[in-house]
């Protein structure tokens, strides 16, 4: 029989029907069953030869092709309680609007009380100033004109410290994830993110971290060389001092 | 970048590299030629259809770059495969243990065979890919993988000391 075949059928490539022809032709042939014998044992050899990578791991510098470096994948750690949505339940949409990025001569004092947050320098009189000056991290604050507000953390920079704050609006249906910066006296709006909220309601009253807004604050915390998220007991500490480093 | 895609891929490490070893014939060369064929692949992760088969294309992938390597290497005139010195090695390798020795003469006759049926030998007697199978992978007609084969397996058998019937 041609060798071709007796390779096929020591390589399950044939058909029932064609196996079977050869398993009655080799029967009655014992060079032929030598032959696939051989092709048998030459690919047992084969597989013998080269096995040992199958039993070992996964090299680390393979492993850190495909999933990076290990120390990248280390994320600052930064103790936050979830995006969340005190009262009614909203979950956030995935559409996320502009970036807003600072901009000279924005509206005067009169801007946060009326409307969302806008970046630049914050009024001491202003609401949000209050809420940064004495706000706890991960506590809900109801403010007026149906907005909540909760601080994720608060992190040191150079000569000072930032906090990471949300703002809910809920009849703006609007949610706001700010950066605001304190060196010295005075809380400046660095960064805000803004997105739209839909109604819709969530088991757990919860609405979900979207990952964009996250990072996108991550890139200016890292620009501005903040460290981690202060302690509970740190941040007790750092309002007492009225955030003077 | 998808998690499963990811994770898939780092599945089919292990096999990759016997296929690398199968064709490059050491550890080191074959582990570089796996971390080329990783990088490509998440270069070209756009391209990878979900739900096909991860091994099957990164078969592919390792086999490009190793052939790219080897024309390299030969343009620069750099020697890439042992000798027959090797296989005629003062009856060395025919002191050592039976199992030892077949698997130092496994190695050898497959670091002789030339590129083409290496591979097709590689996936179909190692990896266990179909007839099919391996053609896709090598993206090559399944009559070219059949004569391969046979070639690959007319040098290789007598070497193992296997062949003992009389050529058909």
């Amino acid at each position: 029989m041609d060798k071709d075949r007796l390779a096929a059928f020591a390589d399950g490539e044939l058909s029932p029907e064609e196996a079977a022809g050869v398993v009655i032709h080799l029967a009655d042939c014992p060079e032929d069953q030598a032959y696939v014998d051989d092709v048998i044992a030459a690919s047992a050899a084969l597989r013998a030869a080269f096995a040992a990578p199958l039993a070992e791991p996964v090299p680390a510098a393979i492993h850190a092709t495909i999933f990076g470096p290990p120390a990248a994948q280390v994320l600052p750690f930064r103790p936050r309680p979830r995006l969340w949505a005190a009262g009614a339940a909203l979950a956030a949409s995935l559409a996320l609007a502009a970036v807003v990025v600072p901009q000279l001569g924005r509206e005067g004092p009169g801007a946060v009380a009326q409307g969302p947050v806008v970046p630049g320098p914050l009024p001491d009189s202003s609401e949000l100033a209050d809420v940064l000056a004495s706000l706890p991290s991960g506590q809900v604050l109801a403010l007026e004109r149906a907005r909540d507000v909760m601080i994720l953390g608060s992190m040191p920079i150079e000569g000072g410290y930032c906090r990471e704050v949300e703002v809910v609006d809920r009849s703006a249906a609007t949610l706001d994830v700010a950066l605001a910066c304190i060196r010295g006296d005075a809380w400046n709006v660095e960064v805000v993110l803004r997105e739209g909220l839909e109604n819709v309601q969530t088991d757990d009253g919860f609405a979900a971290a979207a990952g964009a807004e996250v990072q996108g604050l991550t890139g200016f915390l890292d620009r501005m060389a903040a460290g981690s998220a202060l302690s509970p007991e740190a941040e007790a500490a750092a309002i007492s001092a009225g955030w003077r480093p | 970048m998808k998690d499963n895609f990811l994770r898939n891929l780092v599945d089919v490490v292990p096999k990759l590299r016997r296929f690398a070893l199968s064709l490059t014939g050491n550890r080191q060369d074959a582990d570089d030629l796996v971390q080329a064929a990783c990088e490509k692949a998440l270069r070209n992760a756009a391209q990878f259809q979900d739900g096909t088969r991860m091994d099957s294309w990164m078969y592919r992938i390792v086999q490009t770059l190793w052939l790219d390597d080897r024309r390299r290497a030969r343009v620069r005139g750099v020697a890439i495969d042992p000798d027959d010195v090797a296989l005629s090695d003062g009856g060395k390798a025919a002191a050592l243990p039976g199992d030892r020795m077949m698997l130092a003469k496994t190695r050898a006759a497959m670091a002789q065979l030339p590129e083409g049926q290496r591979a097709v030998l590689s996936l179909i007697g190692i990896e266990g890919l179909s007839y099919r199978e391996a053609a896709e992978a090598l993206d090559i007609p399944i009559g070219t993988v059949m004569s391969r084969l046979s070639r690959a397996r007319e040098a290789l058998l007598p070497q193992l000391g296997e062949s003992r019937g009389p050529r058909q």
